[in-house]
């Protein structure tokens, strides 16, 4: 066997340095296209439900959600919430807390010209020095300026809300269409309460569940609402990269055994159901590719065999072996396909993915940059090498098998 | 010792039946040198790749050293070709991808002997049929000459028991024929190493000790 072998590394080591150049770069350059056709889908597919779950993570619902068990309409709250917060920062992979309380409202707002446009959305009391250890909504403002911890009377509006003029919003039509910070809006709360509230600012994350928030200040929230001084609907926890939630949620619950938790996974809802089509469109593409890098890789050995058909009987001929032969061939393959691949990562990495950053896809939840991961190019290459075996293995066994003179002479 | 015993070819396509070899059998002593003759068409070629198992009779049996080598499998045979036979071509057949040196020590690299030096072997080999110089040289960067004569220390790379060659000479010129065929005639009187050429030359009789010449497929001569 170890005989067969040193033949076999002999023959594709000869092989590949005396191949024509231009067969060679061929099958190398269709390698290359049949790989990043492998990457290139995945790898878009992989940054939007990436770019998609971030914005998730960074503006809308944090790591982890943590609301009374209970139903939030029919009152039900977290309490000592003060004391609560501070155990929660204490736990180990924990990276900040914040509270929230949340309301249903009515927006109103006259233009100009004296038209009343109405909407109806959640406001949200936060406590915005939290609130931006958590998220990062205050970092997407398109006018005005975050809230501060003591302000009153004021309220941060998100875009498909204010509209701010802006009529390629997704929900242009429904918003108040033409607020922007510093105009004077009217609140209704659900209690009855109506008070006017400057615009102190208008935020656009690009995603759409988080620019259909409001938010006011707890401390003028708690002038409104009454009851709701250390209390919150819901708490959001930030989380370092390698923290373990299921600790972490078992830890919060013995501080507090009346609450329930939801993963952002589980408070993902349309991104959830997002991505899971983009992860079947992901599959379906994967057999469709494997099936097109199979066959073209097939031909392309198919055709390399052939040409090498009497070289092949002359190597049986003369005594090779027919298994150092096959293996040959499979190692002239893998070869290839080691450069095929190597040049398809190496063009991946530092031409499309840098290209792509600076000209990205942009998608209703903002800008979807490339992504290769391990993973993933785990998996290609996997594919690939066993495609390669399977597609170098048929052709050279089948003229293995031939008679000896019908591979010289044909 | 080679023995042929009622060795039939017979080559169908479709309804059409061609006997290349037809109850041929003749026996070849070891260290004999054989010269087989015949006209065009007349089995020379398709005996030889018989006896030298690169192809299976129809009928018939082919004794090697008491071993009938006709039912063996594929890869007896090939182990066969590659210790006990060494095959030279019409046309040469080397390997286009390797150097003269490469094509020489490659069978030898698959038998691999304890204690061979196959590359010094090679070497050796091509200095012996007057290649040392141009071990280097690729296939195509020699004359139809040179080849055979790569061709024919690739033969001898292992040791073999019996060397066929099926018409060595045919396309070469007279110079490179006659170097070609001395260095056969050198070998056998040197090594003892069986030798079974094929030629539709009269004057290559000359070379051998053993005449066998078929007609039609069928044996018309064996003379000592």
């Amino acid at each position: 066997m170890i005989r067969s072998l040193k033949v076999a590394v002999f023959l594709a080591y000869k092989g590949i340095v005396r191949a024509n150049i231009g067969v060679t770069f061929l099958t190398v350059f269709i390698l290359v296209l049949v790989a990043l056709n492998l990457m290139f889908v995945p790898g878009l597919i992989n940054g939007i439900t990436d770019s998609a779950n971030e914005k998730l993570i960074n503006t809308y619902s944090s790591h982890l959600v943590i609301e009374a068990q209970g139903l939030k309409d029919q009152g039900y709250k977290i309490t000592h919430v003060k004391n609560l917060l501070t155990s929660i920062e204490s736990i180990n992979g924990v990276e900040a807390v914040a509270a929230r309380n949340s309301v249903g409202t009515n927006i109103s707002f006259k233009d100009e010209s004296n038209n009343e446009r109405k909407i109806n959305c959640m406001v949200y009391g936060i406590v915005p020095e939290e609130e931006m250890k958590v998220f990062e909504v205050s970092e997407w403002l398109v006018e005005g300026s975050y809230l501060d911890n003591r302000d009153r009377d004021k309220i941060l509006l998100g875009i498909q809300l204010a509209g701010a003029g802006q009529s390629d919003v997704e929900l242009f039509s429904h918003s108040l269409r033409d607020v922007h910070a510093g105009d004077k809006v009217t609140v209704t709360y659900n209690n009855g309460y109506t008070k006017q509230y400057t615009v102190k600012g208008i935020f656009h994350t690009r995603f759409i569940q988080t620019d259909l928030q409001a938010f006011v200040t707890q401390l003028e929230y708690e002038s409104i609402i009454p009851d709701t001084h250390d209390t919150a609907s819901e708490l959001h926890v930030r989380l370092d990269n390698n923290a373990d939630p299921l600790e972490i949620m078992r830890r919060i619950a013995m501080f507090n055994s009346g609450v329930d938790f939801q993963t952002w996974q589980q408070n993902a809802g349309i991104v959830n159901s997002m991505t899971t089509s983009f992860q079947l469109i992901n599959a379906i593409l994967d057999v469709v590719n494997a099936l097109v890098a199979g066959i073209t890789i097939f031909i392309v050995t198919y055709v390399d065999v052939m040409n090498k058909r009497r070289q092949i009987g002359i190597q049986r001929a003369i005594g090779i072996k027919n298994h150092a032969i096959i293996f040959s061939y499979l190692l002239r393959a893998l070869g290839y396909l080691i450069v095929g691949l190597l040049v398809a990562r190496s063009l991946f990495i530092w031409v499309i993915m840098p290209f792509e950053a600076s000209h990205p896809f942009y998608f209703p939840f903002g800008a979807v940059y490339l992504s290769l991961e391990l993973p993933l190019l785990i998996r290609t290459t996997a594919l690939l090498l066993a495609i390669s075996i399977v597609a170098a293995f048929i052709p050279v066994m089948l003229i293995t098998r031939i008679k000896i003179l019908d591979a010289i002479w044909g | 010792m080679i023995e042929i015993h009622n060795l039939t070819k017979i080559y169908r396509n479709g309804i059409l039946e061609l006997r290349a070899l037809d109850d041929v059998s003749f026996s070849v002593p070891t260290g004999d040198m054989v010269c087989i003759m015949g006209k065009s068409g007349s089995g020379k070629s398709t005996l030889l790749r018989q006896l030298g198992l690169l192809d299976r009779p129809t009928t018939g049996e082919i004794i090697l050293d008491d071993i009938s080598v006709t039912k063996l499998s594929d890869d007896v045979t090939s182990t066969l070709r590659l210790e006990r036979l060494g095959y030279i071509f019409q046309e040469y057949a080397l390997l286009a991808e390797l150097t003269a040196h490469e094509n020489v020590f490659l069978p030898g690299m698959m038998l691999s002997n304890e204690g061979v030096d196959y590359e010094k072997r090679a070497k050796e080999l091509l200095e012996t049929v007057g290649l040392g110089k141009r071990i280097h040289h690729y296939p195509k960067e020699l004359s139809g000459g040179e080849q055979q004569r790569v061709a024919i220390a690739r033969a001898l790379i292992n040791s073999p028991q019996v060397i066929f060659a099926d018409e060595p000479c045919a396309n070469l010129d007279t110079i490179s024929s006659r170097l070609v065929m001395e260095t056969l005639i050198n070998l056998n009187k040197d090594t003892s190493v069986t030798i079974v050429f094929v030629s539709h030359d009269p004057d290559d009789k000359q070379y051998a000790r053993n005449l066998v010449v078929l007609s039609d497929g069928k044996l018309v001569l064996d003379e000592q």
